[in-house]
């Protein structure tokens, strides 16, 4: 997606809040200096936004829900929730955590109306392993070999099949720390609650996973 | 540090989150505390674990048709303004409502406080009313209709004038509703008797 003269500009989005842009132009941060530039309606910058954070954003929600279409339209719809918010977002916190903040927004909604939807009918499927579409797995990053690759795949469906079983504050809770490296401040701000709450999920949630994990945890 | 760390600090050492001055008090305190650095190698270990199962970053797939479907969202939310716009607030919002109530009370005192326009006729035993000569319809065309009203003799009498002579052989029964023998129920009757109908 590359900036084009018919692209529209949002004459109406009056950023709000410290996003001055000549400020975030001079400054290390390539984040604020796009967020800046689409504050003023430059949906190329944004569209770079999304290319940056599209990534994380995805595998934060397939690691929520397991299905892989799912999250692919749940994660487009954080991205354009967030053009419709972006005119509010101060940069008091990291971009990034902003997104997931509206991905934790987008995922509980969904989950809840599946819930109303499927109201009546059996609707455990909602979160459980068994929804994992075993064809969605891809290849970690990184350049490991074969053997390697092959070690992680099957560990990570373990650790998918384990993660599936937690609920889901605490599956997020473990997702953001140990696998996104959020500080637990940012993951308070995300799950909105207080970095007690997110310490209590945490500890609760690795050991049950922990324990789901022994053989393949002390083997390593 | 020479006290123990809080629960949070703790913490955010274990899971390397401490920074500067902080970090630096901490491992001083931690050189006497071996379960404290196990501790916290143990937690490192387990995320070195979850993070190369688990990438933080995957690729959506078709990632260009993924900008793109955005991109074509927030397009068609620019060509839709007035639905995309927040409405601000406006001291019209709040006249308005405050308004018509002040229309509806104004309204309601005249009302209360009116007196009718014709004259009233006292008619004993009869409520009270305003004559107003009413408004007659004929359905042919060619038809007068006059009305007579008199309340002394509490009567009043409408006249056609033009409406053709009803023949004498007209049958008036057959222009009122009559009752038509129906089947009360299908399964009567299987003795061969006719049906008993009610009277309708």
């Amino acid at each position: 997606m590359n900036k084009s003269s018919d692209e529209p500009s949002n004459p109406t989005r009056e950023p709000v809040g410290s996003a001055d842009p000549d400020a975030a132009l001079s400054g290390p941060d390539e984040d604020f200096r796009l967020v800046a530039l689409a504050q003023q309606g430059d949906l190329g910058s944004y569209d770079a936004l999304v290319t940056r954070h599209r990534g994380r954003i995805f595998a934060m929600i397939r690691n929520m829900i397991h299905q892989e279409a799912d999250a692919w339209d749940l994660s487009q719809e954080v991205f354009i929730k967030a053009w419709n918010a972006l005119p509010r977002f101060e940069a008091k916190a990291r971009f990034s955590t902003w997104l997931y903040r509206i991905a934790h927004n987008v995922v509980y909604d969904w989950t809840r109306r599946r819930k109303i939807e499927s109201a009546g009918e059996l609707n455990d499927e909602i979160f459980e392993r068994e929804r994992i579409d075993s064809g969605s797995f891809t290849t970690p990053a990184g350049g490991d070999s074969p053997d390697e690759t092959m070690a992680h795949g099957e560990l990570r469906e373990k650790i998918e099949a384990a993660l599936a079983k937690l609920s889901p504050e605490h599956r997020e809770a473990v997702l953001l720390k140990d696998v996104q490296g959020l500080a637990y401040k940012e993951i308070a701000e995300v799950m909105e609650c207080s970095i007690g709450t997110v310490m209590s999920r945490l500890f609760y949630a690795r050991q049950k996973l922990q324990t789901m994990l022994k053989d393949e945890y002390e083997s390593r | 540090m020479n006290t123990n760390p809080d629960e949070t600090t703790l913490a955010l050492w274990l899971e390397d989150e401490l920074h500067g001055d902080e970090l630096a008090a901490m491992e001083a305190w931690a050189r006497n505390e071996p379960e404290q650095l196990a501790a916290r190698e143990e937690l490192r270990r387990w995320k070195g674990m979850m993070a190369a199962a688990l990438p933080a970053s995957e690729e959506p797939p078709y990632a260009e048709f993924f900008n793109g479907r955005i991109r074509t969202a927030i397009h068609r939310q620019e060509q839709e303004p007035a639905a995309a716009t927040p409405r601000r607030f406006s001291w019209q919002s709040v006249l308005m409502p405050l308004a018509a109530c002040a229309g509806m009370a104004l309204t309601f005192w005249i009302g209360m406080n009116s007196r009718p326009a014709a004259p009233e006729i006292d008619v004993a035993g009869a409520p009270k009313a305003i004559p107003v000569d009413p408004i007659l319809y004929t359905p042919e065309r060619g038809v007068k209709a006059e009305w007579f009203s008199s309340p002394e003799a509490a009567a009043t009498v409408i006249v056609l004038n033009g409406v053709a002579a009803i023949p004498d052989s007209m049958d008036f029964s057959a222009t009122a509703a009559t009752g038509e023998l129906r089947e009360i129920d299908a399964t009567a009757g299987v003795d061969g008797n006719d049906t008993e109908t009610p009277d309708l």
